[in-house]
């Protein structure tokens, strides 16, 4: 049985997640306007994995960044742990996300001259905790992705599969509601791949954490729990389970 | 504090550009630091050469113009002058060394003990010097500058008075700073009468008064003695004496701090540049910090924080590299250099120390701003379009 058809038979919460409601988003480039997302509406309860799958310039990474609150919307709501993100300034954004979102990415993106402890433990830095507890819950985060007898490397000491390991580590240690991932298995060979993508589903099944991946790697539909489709920056549709990605309130799937 | 260990890190990641960055701001505070003691120095150095009780009175149009020397006699006899002594200068030039000079003097010798106690000049050597007519006395520098002795003699020709004079040194000013050499005025005024020449004037009367209290009212009585006389007389004390016959190292000092500023405008440039450089190489992970929830004022803090601590730290080795360097000068020429003369000095004081430190840290300040402001202002979506 597919990990996919699996997760069918878990029960969506009241709530949804995340929702978004007639979201576009276009910006400036040169004289141009490009429109890369318009009039996108859905739901995504809490605990799901999600994927959004499309061709480059679909829109995929636009939204990613609309969900993650890293970019605000042109026209639309963008609803995430009951907080609309509109609303919210860069530097309100920011420490929202530090609070809710985790995020992984294509290339790793660690910082270089940290040890994979120390790069796990940096969104704790925007937390109270102490440094006693920083290090433990960083310890605790690189167990979570059987990393912990590396933590004292540095991310060049590491393979791309344990960097993008110690990037998941990185994305969950501040406990957030949401992990997003861009492509995480892009820059990754096909065992590395389906680590990450074990990780990822065991988050989402075991820890009930939304995960909204962005990928292109067909495999991937094997592990999540519902698959959205865009192409030109309009979302054509869902794949999966309807009740895990089921229309907002005011509006329905595009 | 928690965000130190990242500083430092990132600090550390090149650590050739660190070096040769902090290198520059290190030594151009050391040279900041080590010209900041000029200024200093020469005050110090006017503070200690020049008596608060001392008084110089010459004319009122400058040191080239002469008074007559029966004003020496008038000057005595104000209440509260201790002594006065007239002083002509000689510009005597030693041809065996290439026709040197150097400040000689005739004086008259009985009141040289009045007028200048806190030379220390040795009481046998003050009473050789005043029955000897063509004793000279001569300041410890210039003994050792041509290697002197006492008893030695020693010829010089005037650059003022068609004479060249004779002198046998009969003792020493005990003063390393002072490279003095005085004679007995009757000795020059006799050659001058041997040229049928009467030697009836006087450059400079110095007087020791009893009380720097009474300092200012003397010198008004000065002034408005000779007030509408043919040589009209302009009194100042010591200090501001020699702080007028210094003033070309003055100007020395101006263009010295000019250069002082241009050399931290150009390691502000510097650092400027490295911050700029590191910011742009490490674009991709800024925007990471800022995704994961680094604001805009912790990004810009933590850029800023960074070339400043580099740029205090570096400076404040320089500033105590100049400490040590100028102890060291110190230590080996003794406080004074017959070359740099009063700029010798070489005064590190904490405030010295300070302002090398202040330099620093407002280089590191104001050369991580714009990079740092840069890094921060985007919006973190428009950096990772741009770098994604």
């Amino acid at each position: 049985m597919s990990p996919c058809r699996e997760q069918t038979r878990r029960r969506p919460v009241a709530e949804p997640l995340i929702t978004l409601r007639d979201v576009s988003r276009w910006y400036r480039r040169g004289v141009d306007v490009v429109h890369a997302l318009e009039h996108v509406s859905l739901a995504i309860e809490g605990g799901v994995f999600a994927a959004l799958m499309g061709p480059s310039g679909s829109g995929k990474s636009t939204l990613l960044n609309l969900l993650s609150g890293i970019d605000r919307p042109s026209a639309g709501e963008v609803w995430v742990a009951g907080r609309r993100l509109n609303d919210l300034s860069e530097d309100e954004l920011a420490h929202w996300r530090s609070r809710h979102v985790g995020l992984i990415f294509q290339s790793y993106n660690l910082i270089p001259v940290l040890s994979a402890q120390e790069n796990v433990e940096l969104p704790l830095l925007l937390t109270a905790f102490g440094r006693g507890e920083r290090t433990r819950r960083a310890a605790t985060a690189l167990r979570v992705v059987d990393l912990a007898p590396r933590a004292r490397h540095v991310p060049s000491e590491l393979s791309g599969g344990e960097q993008q390991r110690v990037a998941i580590a990185r994305a969950i240690v501040a406990d957030p509601d949401l992990i997003i991932a861009d492509e995480p298995t892009g820059d990754l060979d096909a065992r590395s791949a389906d680590e990450v993508l074990a990780i990822l589903r065991d988050l989402s099944r075991e820890l009930a954490k939304t995960v909204v991946m962005v990928t292109h790697d067909p495999r991937a539909r094997r592990w999540v729990d519902v698959v959205f489709h865009l192409d030109k920056g309009v979302l054509l549709g869902t794949e999966g389970n309807d009740a895990l990605a089921r229309a907002p309130a005011h509006g329905g799937v595009t | 504090m928690k965000f130190l260990p990242l500083i430092l890190r990132n600090l550390a990641r090149n650590k050739l550009r660190t070096a040769l960055t902090g290198g520059a701001i290190g030594l151009a505070v050391l040279l900041v630091c080590f010209f900041l003691t000029m200024p200093a120095g020469i005050d110090v150095f006017l503070s200690q050469i020049a008596s608060n009780v001392r008084i110089s009175v010459h004319h009122k149009g400058g040191l080239v113009y002469q008074m007559p020397f029966a004003y020496v006699n008038k000057i005595r006899a104000v209440p509260g002058v201790v002594g006065a002594d007239g002083v002509t200068w000689f510009g005597g030039a030693f041809e065996e060394e290439g026709h040197v000079t150097f400040p000689s003097f005739a004086i008259e010798p009985e009141h040289v003990a009045a007028v200048w106690p806190d030379y220390r000049i040795d009481q046998i050597a003050l009473e050789r010097f005043r029955s000897h007519r063509d004793g000279a006395i001569v300041g410890r520098q210039t003994m050792e500058k041509y290697g002197w002795r006492v008893g030695q003699e020693v010829t010089l020709r005037s650059t003022v008075w068609p004479v060249a004079l004779t002198f046998r040194i009969v003792g020493e000013i005990p003063n390393a700073r002072a490279p003095l050499f005085w004679f007995q005025r009757e000795y020059l005024a006799q050659a001058m009468r041997a040229r049928g020449v009467s030697l009836d004037i006087v450059g400079i009367v110095w007087v020791r008064v009893a009380d720097p209290a009474l300092v200012d009212g003397v010198m008004a009585r000065f002034d408005a003695m000779f007030r509408n006389s043919a040589a009209e007389t302009s009194a100042e004390t010591e200090k501001s004496f020699f702080t007028s016959f210094f003033g070309s190292l003055q100007g020395f000092v101006t263009i010295i701090l000019l250069v002082t500023g241009l050399v931290a405008l150009c390691v502000l440039c510097i650092a400027a540049n490295t911050a700029s450089m590191a910011v742009r190489e490490r674009a991709r992970e800024i925007a990471i910090l800022r995704a994961i929830g680094f604001g805009r004022r912790l990004i810009f803090t933590t850029l800023v924080a960074e070339s400043t601590i580099l740029a205090t730290l570096a400076g404040g080795s320089g500033a105590l590299l100049t400490y040590a360097f100028t102890a060291a000068v110190k230590t080996t020429t003794g406080g004074w250099n017959t070359e740099l003369g009063p700029l010798s000095g070489f005064l590190v004081s904490p405030g010295i120390v300070a302002q090398g430190v202040g330099l620093a840290v407002v280089v590191g300040l104001v050369a991580g701003i714009a990079p740092a402001y840069g890094a921060a202002r985007k919006p973190v979506a428009t950096t990772l379009r741009e770098i994604f």
